[in-house]
């Protein structure tokens, strides 16, 4: 990597502010940012791709007579940018007046942490694609020599890093920078069935910093063993049973609970949640906050991207809903203070049990391991998912199951979470743990 | 009714008007000039105003040769988007993006290096080139000294009037009028929401085998989304159209039956149950429903994961895997079609491609890579999301023939099941063939009739086990406009699908299960 032209690019930011205020506007916000991206796929003994580069630009928010448009570009040729903006503010005075549009209160910047959230590793350069390869091969020979490696068909190990960096500028005061890097390595596996299916599985870890990922060969491991046990899965009985959710797979369902918190879909008649602040909303084992200064966090961050200074904040606190994620348009149109209109990290009030003490509790059941298509409906609340997992028989995991799905409304399935496990899912600014549910509805045969 | 202020406050900004003339006539995007093959090099029209010469693509291609790779390609993009949205009664947001790039990609076998710059000079391009042609560790090859234009592309997204050439003051207009009439439609309807989103892409590709072409790809969505509420409650449901199209897609009798369309999906839901939980049999209707050939084969028989080994799909090809009446398609000739195109993201000619054929399974999808692999023609399935990306096998338009039976027939003959008519979403586990697909409004069918509506409920099958439950397939085919993409590997790309009305004898519905014993 070249070294970091930060001049440049908050020059660029700079000067569309300028650039977008000599066009008519009467505010603007501008971020410029550059990512550079490496990743490279190992499969079966070989190299199968490896991309890398580095990409910039610019993405603008627009005031124009009470009016609002956005415009973001790839092309920062300074003509092609004074062409574009002129344009853009061009656009917006081509639509109605809004009068919820504004940039945040200036007050709200001020207060950022002062402490070191550790986002980037200093050694990023040196970690090149040939040590992803270096890395990658380990991870896939890793996954070539557990036991009963002879049924894999295949094995791609990947490796990816990146270092993003992000200028923002608005016309009202605001100015800040961030930078942050990341690691993740994965492997993927694939066995062939006795009747002809070649079930996948994977396994994954990340992290800020290079040298954390002290135990990536497992990653290998793990893919290749999970893919096995799930040679023979069949279609169980559709009923209404115990279930552990993993900690890799419950993301997906929190997310599902968390959308419908923000502002937006509260304004605009979208939320199960409306009107139900400071209620009983989940079980009372239930305790969320949004941290967005965990250090080496992947979701953390001193200023969310309206440039608010991002602090700690309840969001459900022994089950009962605490805050929503309101950003400045939604909030002007609720009357609601601004807080951050989405999610930087979670912390979880943790359990005292691992997932194997959760399957001992659930006795038997179903142990989820994925999630495969499905979806929310954040209005009602309605959700219906597909899962691969494991049965739970006698507290222990039985055989491995697949094609059946998990159905329920948010407002009933949350209440019926019964443990929360000790186990944060380390990789994921979520920062899940697994989840125990009792007398949920799963369908099969 | 605050739409209808709305309305009246809209109709005075004129003010826009001449605004908006400097946004048709400046340089962003300019159709016409677009594949004007009279520039210096032959095959770069448009991109010449980029700087892009016979000369720059030598050199670049003679970079990423330079370590001895088997083939390499060049993928410019130019892509301007622009959307409007509207909300409680007003458009509220005009948004433009142009994403300007291009990406280097050097294959080796069935090895790939990859890199891209929008950094589009002589030096940007080299070290794009170089990043990519580390892949090969041989000798340098050639570059090829001259490009020849493809012959013969075919014109299947033929443009009347420009995006250029369409005033904002008409865009608003329709999203105005559509947001008046779907309050207009219903009392109970509380909140319309809007998005609105015209795109024009160029794209020029030249190889290091000589080969060079530019392609002018637009396209437009338009999506309508409705909350309603009854007796306290409130149910919402969303419709869109999607096409390679100019501004005349949107007819009225399109936008009336959108209007349509969205508010009886929404209200229906009203008096929607779940159904129960379980294998039982599925009637799949018209259309849409083409979302259970993408998951369920779609994906599986695209040759990446096959040559990999990887696919549910890898050991199949000649044998029967459904009915006789059976009979799949991926194409992207369509014209007008969100999943059409004229020329691959290689640069390979597009038609059909016969996934099943009178039940037998007869091919993959090929980009270059696989095509190779097989010993195979490439059957222009190497599409990318953009600049950013190198090509992988993707589906254009899924679809599946017409077969022997009628709708009502097919409707008639099932006890107790369900029949589903609108989705939002699917997706498959490639090698186990487990798939999804989400349910937003459909029936139950009781005794061979349509009964209760039904919503949100997701079905899970597996893909080559549906195929050959599928019993029934009616002669009444109808190929979807929706704005369907698909993702893979990061990459999203603008799909068609279709089906006649099907039936599947048996496959899990995930409704609400009862505590049994």
């Amino acid at each position: 990597m070249a070294k970091t032209n930060e001049q440049d690019m908050l020059a660029i930011a700079s000067s569309c502010i300028e650039l977008a205020k000599a066009a008519g506007a009467k505010d603007a916000g501008a971020r410029a940012y550059r990512v550079r991206d490496v990743s490279l796929d190992y499969r079966d003994g070989s190299v199968e791709k490896i991309s890398e580069a580095t990409t910039r630009g610019v993405n603008l928010q627009l005031y124009v007579d009470g009016r609002f448009s956005t415009a973001s570009t790839s092309d920062l040729r300074p003509e092609a940018l004074k062409t574009f903006i002129g344009d853009s503010v061009a656009m917006a005075k081509a639509i109605p007046v809004d009068p919820f549009r504004a940039l945040p209160d200036p007050a709200l910047y001020k207060g950022q942490a002062s402490t070191d959230l550790q986002l980037e590793d200093p050694k990023y350069s040196a970690v090149t694609a040939d040590e992803g390869k270096r890395i990658a091969k380990a991870i896939h020979d890793a996954a070539r020599t557990v036991k009963g490696a002879e049924a894999l068909t295949s094995v791609t190990a990947s490796f990816s890093s990146n270092l993003v960096e992000n200028w923002m500028v608005t016309s009202n005061g605001f100015s800040g920078s961030n930078r942050g890097t990341s690691f993740f390595v994965s492997a993927g596996a694939s066995a062939k069935d006795a009747d002809g299916r070649r079930p996948e599985e994977y396994d994954y870890a990340g992290s800020r910093f290079y040298g954390a990922l002290t135990d990536a060969s497992a990653v290998g491991t793990r893919a290749a063993q999970k893919t096995l046990a799930r040679l023979g899965s069949k279609k169980g009985q559709t009923n209404a049973m115990n279930v552990v959710i993993d900690n890799r797979a419950v993301g997906r369902l929190v997310g599902m609970l968390l959308n419908p918190m923000t502002a937006s879909a509260l304004q605009q008649k979208r939320s199960f949640f409306e009107g139900k602040l400071g209620q009983q909303i989940v079980s009372p084992l239930m305790s969320i906050t949004d941290d967005p200064l965990v250090p080496k966090g992947f979701g953390s961050r001193k200023f969310d991207n309206e440039g608010i200074a991002a602090k700690p904040r309840a969001i459900v606190e022994n089950g009962v809903l605490k805050s929503y994620f309101v950003d400045t348009y939604y909030g002007r149109k609720l009357k609601m203070e601004p807080t951050s209109g989405g999610p930087s990290n979670l912390a979880w009030k943790l359990g005292s049990k691992s997932r194997a003490e959760l399957l001992t509790d659930t006795k038997d059941g179903l142990l989820i391991t994925s999630f495969i298509g499905g979806n929310s409906n954040g209005g009602t609340g309605d959700f219906s998912i597909g899962v691969v997992g494991f049965l739970v028989r006698n507290g222990a995991i039985a055989e491995p199951v697949a094609e059946m799905n998990l159905s329920g409304n948010h407002l009933e399935f949350w209440k019926k979470l019964v443990a929360v496990g000790n186990d944060p899912n380390p990789y994921s600014s979520m920062r899940t743990p697994s989840l125990m549910f009792e007398n949920v509805s799963v369908a099969g045969v | 009714m605050p739409q209808n202020e709305g309305l009246t406050r809209r109709t005075v900004i004129g003010a826009g008007a001449a605004a908006l003339a400097s946004v048709a006539a400046s340089d962003l995007f300019h159709l016409s000039s677009a594949l004007a093959d009279t520039g210096p090099t032959p095959g770069v029209g448009y991109f010449a105003r980029f700087g892009v010469t016979d000369k720059l693509l030598r050199d670049t291609l003679g970079a990423a040769m330079s370590k001895g790779g088997d083939y390499a390609d060049v993928f410019f993009q130019h892509r301007v988007t622009n959307n409007l949205s509207l909300e409680d009664g007003s458009v509220n947001r005009a948004s433009a993006n142009v994403g300007l790039g291009v990406g280097v990609r050097v294959v080796r076998g069935d090895q790939t290096g990859y890199g891209f710059t929008e950094d589009i000079t002589a030096d940007g391009l080299k070290r794009a080139a170089l990043t990519a042609a580390a892949i090969a560790q041989g000798p340098a090859k050639a570059a090829p000294t001259r490009f020849k234009v493809m012959d013969a592309k075919p014109n299947r997204y033929p443009v009347k009037v420009k995006w250029d050439d369409v005033r904002p003051q008409q865009k608003l207009a329709m999203l105005n009028s559509l947001n008046e009439r779907t309050f207009k439609a219903d009392g109970r309807v509380k909140k319309v929401n809007i998005n609105f989103m015209d795109q024009g892409s160029v794209i020029l590709i030249a190889d290091s085998n000589g080969r060079i072409v530019e392609d002018v790809q637009p396209m437009t969505t338009l999506n309508l989304s409705a909350v309603a509420e009854q007796d306290g409650r409130r149910e919402n449901n969303n419709i869109n159209r999607a096409a390679r199209a100019d501004f005349s897609f949107y007819t009225p009798a399109r936008l009336d039956h959108m209007v349509k369309d969205v508010v009886q999906k929404t209200v229906v839901l009203f008096d929607a149950v779940q159904p129960p939980a379980g294998e039982m049999p599925v009637v799949m209707a018209a259309g849409a429903a083409g979302i259970l050939l993408h998951e369920a084969i779609g994906h599986g028989m695209e040759a990446d994961f096959n040559r990999k080994n990887v696919s549910i799909f890898s050991d199949k090809i000649g044998k029967q895997v459904a009915k006789p009446f059976v009979s799949i398609v991926d194409e992207g000739t369509q014209e007008g079609a969100r999943g059409a195109i004229n020329v691959d993201d290689e640069g390979n000619a597009v038609g059909r491609t016969m996934l099943v054929e009178n039940g037998t399974l007869t091919s993959y999808l090929h980009d270059s890579i696989s095509a190779k692999h097989y010993g195979v023609k490439p059957t222009g399935n190497g599409r990318r999301q953009g600049y950013e990306h190198a090509p992988l096998p993707r589906m254009r338009s899924t679809y599946m023939l017409p077969g022997p039976h009628k709708a009502d027939e097919i409707v008639a003959s099932v006890k107790k099941g369900v029949f589903c008519e609108l989705f939002s979403n699917g997706q498959v586990n490639i090698g186990a063939g487990d798939f999804t697909f989400y349910v937003k409004n459909g029936y139950l069918i009781e005794d061979g009739k349509l009964t209760k509506p039904i919503k949100d409920v997701n079905i899970i099958g597996n893909g080559p086990n549906v195929l050959s439950l599928i019993d029934m397939v009616g002669d009444d085919l109808k190929i979807d406009e929706g704005g369907w993409t698909c993702g893979k590997d990061g990459q999203f790309v603008p799909v068609s699908q279709g089906l006649p009305t099907v039936r599947v004898s048996a496959i899990t519905v995930g409704g609400r299960a009862e505590k049994k014993g």
